[in-house]
């Protein structure tokens, strides 16, 4: 019952922790200095041209009245038209969502497989040689920016050794979407090269963005491993002749990874801001890339729209989380 | 045996489609194609998709541009240049397989004038909606509002789309815009296979197109969206890509030249780099301050040291390799002294002097803080902001939140003298590519005059004559003149380079 409470309590957060959002965005686009529809029609444009673009996107209106407006469009469901593509926002986004949703999750399967089994391994094996290089490794991770990071991978994978593709999603176009996530379309449509373009291609960006979170990964399973593991019901289970591998598995690890997958929860929306980089560098085309040429070009419309989807993201996969946690640790929710 | 038979009957059976496949050219290009209208988008970024789907009356080719008929065999003009008649060639075909006429051409350029985007500021100021008729199927007759001499340089943005293929897709009076911006309806080289605005575009071969095809053209055509230029340099080098955009920064271009799987052609192009000087705000409304900062940038350490000879002086505002630039202009030189002794000239009280800067074009930033060291020895205080150039543009094109100075390109849009000292210095075009203010009513004669009259000879010397007086009284900076260096794969040939364009008409293209 307690669990039910929660997600509805998220749930109702979840709507005024959009407008803000929205408010948010909408000031900081207006206070750079960018005039949005002269930049929309280019440097050719003339007075007339430009005034007549203003009056039929409403941006001659106090800033008060455009906000208003657009919180009205937002609730019908509306994000605008784009002033640069002339196409619908939720178009586009809905366009380039899976490729932004594919990239994120493949990385966070990526960090987890890494970062779990290293901190617990860096845990028990407490101030070895091996725990020292995985601290120094994970310090690194956290250390590197990740524009560095990617543009050496494909150096090194790309350039030299011939090992990955240099960047984009897939050979070509790729196959007909089912659910736009090509590994998963390929998988349902049987088809291998597509499958098999896919993994490679998804190979260096993922390792660009999970390689950070798995640091973060390493350092609060370690942390949490190290606190459980000298707790009095550890011991016990030890006493008892209980195998270390069942004891680690059973009893460590499990009340050990509560605030590791707190950390995952947040570690989602540092891999959708740092995909706006990794996606630019790859030329990943998913919601970073359209992110940067929406400020690039000053669209606000799309740059709102754009931080109403990844907000939504965020706040569902912290709602999942949260869901998680209330499993591995029920005392919350009881 | 059998299985030797087998196999060579395959490959026989296979072999004349294997002569005449050429494959696919891929290229990757450092802006988006998120939009492929044709009247809609006008930026050099996205010339591939304006040039390659489509055709105008006439076309720009090669360097010096030369102007060719296209979909037009001939044209005549009125001894009072305001009447243009242009012959349309005949059974042109539409990719779906309807004949271009005339009535294509008027609907074409009245979307434009409607739409009012793009290419229509060409326009919008000399025809009025309406007045362009078709006396007949293959006639079209363009009534000017006024003389225009520089019309037929401009008559190839009219790009003209299948009328009625549009209409059928027109929504709530958009002129077809929704569906232009993702569909081609075009008599063009290339038919659209493949479009994602997140990705890019293919174009096929369009084997019906009028002006016919050499024997290894390429087969389709690929362009990418590659924002990064590193990406795009080592996608070259890989071999993922067969070609790049041509102006990238100096240092890429060495290290492609070291890479054996890629050539690098090299020409002067018609794109001056130069500071862009608000002359209505003092102290640079006086004479005396602007040459004193045109005094105190370093032309040749800026060109042979930070651009090691990468580009060639241009004295002017007009490109040395174009006629209207005085050949005997001098400019200005790095001299401090001179420097010094016009700032001693000037009557009013020096304030610090902002400059910005495009983020991202390093050169730009190079130059900028090339001219604030120097002007720091002749006790003038500049201050740089960097932005994107989308930030700057639209500052400049506000008269009172415009920088005092912008380091920048100006390229070609149709090649005339006009698109340079006449656009940058003629105050009737205030607000849309004259960024500096300036009102001298002598310039503005001589560049009106010019508009008015069609004697080439005439239209030189006026010209010059204003070229001359822009540089001497210092009204912009004036640095180099770009050349382009264009990046392709060793085994691409036919490369036709045009200003307009920059090198991206791939129909006349092959591999080696």
């Amino acid at each position: 019952m307690r669990r039910l409470e929660m997600i509805l309590s998220r749930l109702v957060w979840f709507v005024p922790t959009l407008a803000g959002l929205v408010v948010i965005v909408f000031l900081i686009s207006n206070v750079i200095p960018t005039d949005p529809v002269r930049v929309a029609l280019g440097e050719n444009a003339t007075l007339a041209q430009v005034e007549a673009m203003r009056v039929k996107l409403g941006y001659d209106k106090p800033l008060a009245v455009q906000l208003a407006r657009h919180f009205r469009d937002v609730l019908s469901g509306n994000l605008g038209t784009s002033i640069y593509s002339q196409r619908p926002i939720s178009e586009d986004l809905a366009k380039r969502l899976p490729a932004t949703l594919e990239l994120t999750l493949v990385a966070i399967a990526l960090s987890i497989a890494l970062g779990i089994p290293l901190g617990v391994v860096s845990a028990l094996k407490r101030n070895s040689l091996l725990d020292h290089a995985v601290r120094v490794v994970s310090v690194s991770g956290l250390a590197i920016a990740a524009f560095w990071l990617a543009m050496q991978l494909q150096f090194l994978f790309a350039m030299k050794l011939g090992a990955a593709p240099l960047n984009s999603r897939i050979d070509g176009f790729g196959p007909e979407p089912i659910t736009g996530l090509f590994i998963v379309d390929s998988l349902l449509s049987w088809d291998m090269e597509s499958l098999g373009s896919a993994l490679s291609h998804i190979a260096l960006p993922a390792l660009t963005l999970a390689l950070p979170a798995a640091a973060t990964i390493v350092r609060f399973t370690r942390a949490g491993v190290l606190e459980v593991i000298n707790s009095n019901y550890v011991l016990y289970q030890r006493a008892m002749g209980m195998p270390p591998g069942l004891v680690v598995w059973k009893y460590v690890l499990r009340n050990a990874l509560i605030s590791t997958v707190t950390q995952i929860g947040l570690i989602f929306g540092v891999l959708l801001t740092n995909a706006v980089v990794i996606e630019t560098v790859f030329d990943w085309p998913g919601l970073g890339t359209f992110a940067v040429q929406s400020i690039l070009q000053s669209d606000h419309k799309a740059i709102i729209g754009f931080t109403i989807w990844t907000g939504a993201l965020i706040v569902i996969f912290n709602l999942l989380v949260d869901i998680a946690h209330s499993i591995i640790d029920p005392r919350g929710t009881r | 045996m059998k299985r030797t038979v087998f196999a060579l009957s395959v490959i026989l059976a296979m072999a004349p489609s294997m002569v005449w496949a050429q494959g696919k050219y891929v290229h990757a290009n450092n802006s988006g194609y998120d939009n492929l209208d044709p009247h809609a988008i006008f930026d050099v970024g996205r010339a591939a998709s304006r040039i390659n789907f489509y055709d105008g009356l006439y076309r720009w080719v090669d360097n010096p541009p030369k102007l060719i008929p296209w979909l037009a065999e001939s044209h005549k003009s009125s001894a009072d240049g305001k009447s243009w008649t242009f012959n349309l060639r005949k059974g042109v075909k539409f990719h779906d397989g309807s004949e271009m006429t005339a009535a294509d051409v008027i609907y074409s350029i009245e979307r434009m004038l409607a739409t009012k985007k793009g290419a229509s500021s060409l326009f919008m100021p000399i025809i009025d909606p309406g007045t362009t008729k078709a006396p007949d199927k293959y006639t079209v007759v363009f009534a000017l509002k006024e003389s225009s001499a520089i019309f037929l340089a401009t008559v190839p943005e009219i790009l003209v789309v299948n009328a009625k293929l549009v209409k059928q897709n027109e929504k709530d009076g958009d002129w077809g815009a929704a569906w232009l911006a993702k569909n081609v309806a075009s008599t063009g080289s290339y038919k659209l296979k493949r479009y994602d605005p997140a990705i890019g575009f293919v174009g096929e071969r369009f084997k019906e197109h009028f002006a016919g095809w050499g024997p290894k053209a390429f087969d389709e055509i690929e362009f990418r969206t590659v924002l990064e230029t590193n990406t795009r340099v080592q996608g070259l080098m890989k071999g993922d890509f067969h070609g790049t955009d041509g102006y990238l920064p100096y240092d890429q271009i060495l290290r492609l030249k070291q890479a054996k799987n890629v050539q690098i052609f090299e020409q002067e192009s018609m794109r001056v780099f130069y500071f862009s000087i608000h002359n209505d705000r003092p102290p640079l409304n006086d004479v005396h301050f602007r040459r004193a900062l045109a005094y105190a940038f370093d032309y040749n350490g800026f060109i042979n040291d930070i651009l090691k000879g990468a580009v060639a002086r241009n004295p002017g505002p007009n490109p040395n390799n174009l006629w209207g630039a005085p050949k005997d202009l001098q400019g200005f030189t790095y001299d401090l002294d001179k420097a010094k002794a016009e700032l001693a000239q000037v009557k009013q009280p020096l304030r610090p002097i902002t400059i910005g800067t495009l983020a991202g074009f390093s050169e730009t930033e190079q130059a900028a803080t090339l001219l604030q060291n120097a002007a720091s020895k002749i006790g003038v205080e500049v201050k740089i902001e960097s932005a994107p150039w989308q930030v700057v543009q639209s500052r400049m094109q506000d008269r009172d939140k415009n920088y005092d100075m912008v380091p920048l390109w100006k390229s070609t849009y149709y090649v005339d003298p006009n698109n340079w000292v006449g656009e940058l210095y003629g105050s009737r075009y205030y607000g849309t590519r004259n960024y500096s203010y300036n009102k001298d009513d002598e310039l503005d004669k001589w560049i009106n005059d010019a508009l008015a009259i069609n004697d080439e000879e005439k239209r030189r010397d006026l010209y010059e004559k204003a070229a001359r007086k822009v540089t001497e009284q210092a009204m912009g900076i004036f640095v180099y003149n770009t050349k382009w260096y264009g990046p392709y794969a060793a085994n691409v040939g036919g490369i036709r380079f045009c200003p307009i364009g920059s090198g991206q008409d791939m129909r006349w293209a092959y591999f080696k």
